[in-house]
């Protein structure tokens, strides 16, 4: 179980060091701490999103479509409690429990109406974005307040935002294989029958995984409003296919059951560099869009080839 | 004599309402009716604002008034004229941000007979009513030449424009322009300095971008930042706040969505504004009310020969203090006399 995945981490580290090397040989001014530092704000939000979106998907959730609402409903309540000059603590609770209702409601309907999640989480997403375009067209933390200072600050050299994304993943990883509540979610992905004639109650266990994963993106919604300055009902929708191709290619099965989260580092960290080198190899970073369709199309063909083998 | 009275009552009771729903319809049929499709871009709130305008102004003027929103999709936008036809409207005005159903749009109401106000994107079949960007970029373009010259010998490591594709032509001529404006002030910049990224014309959305195009150019310490709007040169100083490199980065935008209010970026230098939501101004004095009072003036449908002008107005940042917030203006707008612009009410630098 410990080891699950770590072919997997070995090639995205493998394909991660050789994306540096090469861009490093063609721009050797691509090895520096402005890269490292371009990468990194990319990868925090993106990772805290993907650790959400693991969740829902480890436990046969599939995916979750309705981050990109989710989180922006979270960064609307940041903004607010911070213009209100709420303490910053009190902005961080405000936005994880926007995202864990958030997952709540969306339990409540796929458990209630025992509904696909994807659709659910489609539909909700579609009519959290009308919601929210109703609520407000443009929202953006106070110049100066804590929230918009923590989005600037560094520690040991890297975004203050990277290291909370940090220890969530390593949290997280540590917890899923080695926790009851982990466990379950792992075994409701790769067995319901199974599960349920453990006596696992599917429908808490669903619960409990869209609230969680919830606030995850409730706490990326956090990072998200820390540095993004003025942002929109949309301004996320960009988002989702980087976090789906992160927790792909990081070897979380869409189909559940397995999925080792640390490899989300190696996963988020990779695809966060891919527009960075493009940029130096002198190519636009919108260009980026064609890589990650090409890597997504390879990961999920890996992935559907390992589950027909039964190789983690 | 009782079956007579009761037929008589029972005609009556059936005449007398249909009467005065006859007489009613007529009347309705000549009331004057506007539609107006807001652009519904969630990216700008002077999109709904352009319909809350329009809306009170028809409302002044006695007029029928249907909105419909394009939401940013050429399509619905020419869904939308469709509708607008089959509900009789007398003319139409639309900002269509996605221009590419313009000539479909502009066909069907043509051929309908409805005359049709485009805002800012112009259309030979539609009577055209907004900026001239180019001009407007040309006009931010040169302030900010004017503070780079003096600040920097007009010697900067790198000018960067935040695009907008999406945008079009506005893009390349609002962004064009402002580069266009600033080799004016600044003839001699070479022209490996000068960069650009896709913004997207949306501070969040291009802020990633932003990042990447800094990392690639780790020795630029001056930068001057020229762009489709305010968002998308805000997405750039954020960026450099980010990578810590925003000590000497100006900002010059365009739209001034963000140059007003208490939560205005210091490394925004200014903007130009055009007062988006007032448009409704223009576009019912000159070519809707005439219309309305059955004087249809002629099409002008060229940007360079519009049918009303709207003009722009750079700002530094200091002076749009003195510019209220958007809430504030089109309340004011709405109680000045008719016709009244808000360049006249708001702008410092007329």
């Amino acid at each position: 179980m410990r080891l699950q995945g770590w072919g997997t981490g070995l090639t995205l580290l493998a394909v991660w060091l050789l994306l540096i090397a090469a861009t490093g040989l063609y721009r050797p001014d691509f090895l520096s701490h402005q890269t490292v530092l371009a990468v990194s704000f990319t990868m925090s939000i993106v990772g805290v999103m993907a650790i959400g979106q693991g969740l829902v998907a480890i436990s046969g959730g599939f995916l979750d479509l309705s981050q990109p609402a989710a989180l922006i409903a979270s960064s609307l309540v940041a903004v607010r409690l911070s213009e209100a000059g709420l303490p910053f603590a009190v902005v961080i609770l405000g936005a994880v429990l926007t995202g864990m209702a958030w997952g709540f409601a969306n339990a409540v309907i796929i458990v209630g109406a025992k509904l696909n999640p994807v659709i659910v989480t489609l539909a909700t997403n579609f009519i959290g974005l009308a919601a929210l375009y109703f609520a407000f067209q443009l929202a953006e933390v106070p110049l100066g307040s804590a929230i918009h200072q923590f989005g600037r600050a560094k520690l040991f050299g890297l975004p203050a935002i990277w290291w909370p994304m940090l220890a969530l993943v390593l949290v997280v990883g540590f917890l899923i294989p080695r926790t009851r509540y982990g466990r379950r979610a792992i075994a409701v992905g790769g067995n319901r029958m199974a599960a349920r004639a453990r006596g696992i109650s599917l429908k808490a266990t669903r619960f409990a995984i869209f609230t969680a994963a919830g606030g995850f993106v409730g706490f990326a919604g956090v990072l998200f409003c820390a540095t993004s300055g003025p942002f929109n009902p949309s301004s996320a929708n960009a988002l989702q296919l980087n976090v789906i191709a992160g927790v792909i290619l990081a070897g979380i099965s869409l189909s559940g059951g397995r999925g080792n989260f640390w490899l989300l580092l190696l996963s988020v960290g990779f695809l966060s560099t891919i527009p960075t080198a493009l940029v130096f190899f002198g190519l636009s970073s919108d260009t980026q869009s064609i890589f990650q369709g090409l890597i997504l199309i390879s990961a999920v063909a890996f992935d559907g080839y390992r589950a027909r083998r039964g190789t983690p | 004599m009782l079956r007579i009275s009761k037929r008589v009552i029972a005609t009556m009771a059936l005449t007398v309402p249909l009467a005065f729903g006859v007489a009613w319809s007529a009347n309705a049929a000549e009331k004057f009716k506007l539609g107006m499709a807001v652009g519904g871009n969630t990216c700008c709130d002077w999109m709904k604002a352009q319909g809350d305008v329009a809306r009170a102004l028809a409302e002044k003027n006695g007029w029928d008034y249907i909105e419909l929103s394009n939401n940013n999709d050429p399509a619905i936008a020419l869904k939308n004229a469709r509708i607008f036809a089959q509900e009789g409207v007398n003319a139409m005005i639309q900002f269509n941000g996605q221009p590419a159903s313009n000539p479909a749009i502009s066909q069907a109401m043509n051929a309908a007979k409805i005359p049709v106000v485009t805002y800012d994107i112009a259309d030979p079949g539609m009577y055209f009513v907004g900026i001239d960007n180019l001009a407007a970029g040309v006009a931010g373009g040169e302030q900010l030449g004017k503070v780079i010259k003096e600040k920097w010998a007009c010697n900067p490591d790198l000018v960067v424009s935040a695009e907008g594709a999406a945008a079009g032509i506005v893009n390349e001529w609002r962004t064009g322009g402002m580069r266009t404006g600033l080799k004016k002030i600044c003839p001699d910049i070479p022209a490996e300095k000068w960069v650009s990224f896709e913004s997207q014309g949306d501070a969040a959305v291009g802020l990633p971008a932003a990042r990447d195009l800094l990392a690639a150019h780790p020795d630029a310490k001056k930068m001057a930042v020229v762009g489709l709007n305010d968002g998308g040169v805000l997405s750039l100083i954020n960026a450099a706040e980010q990578l810590g490199r925003a000590d000497e980065v100006i900002g010059w935008g365009q739209d001034g969505a963000f140059i007003t209010g208490d939560n205005v970026n210091p490394h925004l230098a200014g903007s130009v504004f055009y007062f988006l939501e007032g448009y409704a101004v223009y576009a019912i004095r000159d070519v809707i009310a005439p219309i309305a009072a059955g004087n249809i003036p002629p099409l002008k449908a060229a940007a360079d020969n519009p049918a009303s002008r709207v003009e722009p107005c750079p700002v530094s940042a200091e002076q749009a203090k003195a510019v209220p917030a958007m809430a504030e203006r089109v309340a004011k707008l709405l109680e000045a006399p008719a016709g009244t612009t808000a360049y006249s009410l708001f702008c410092p630098n007329k």
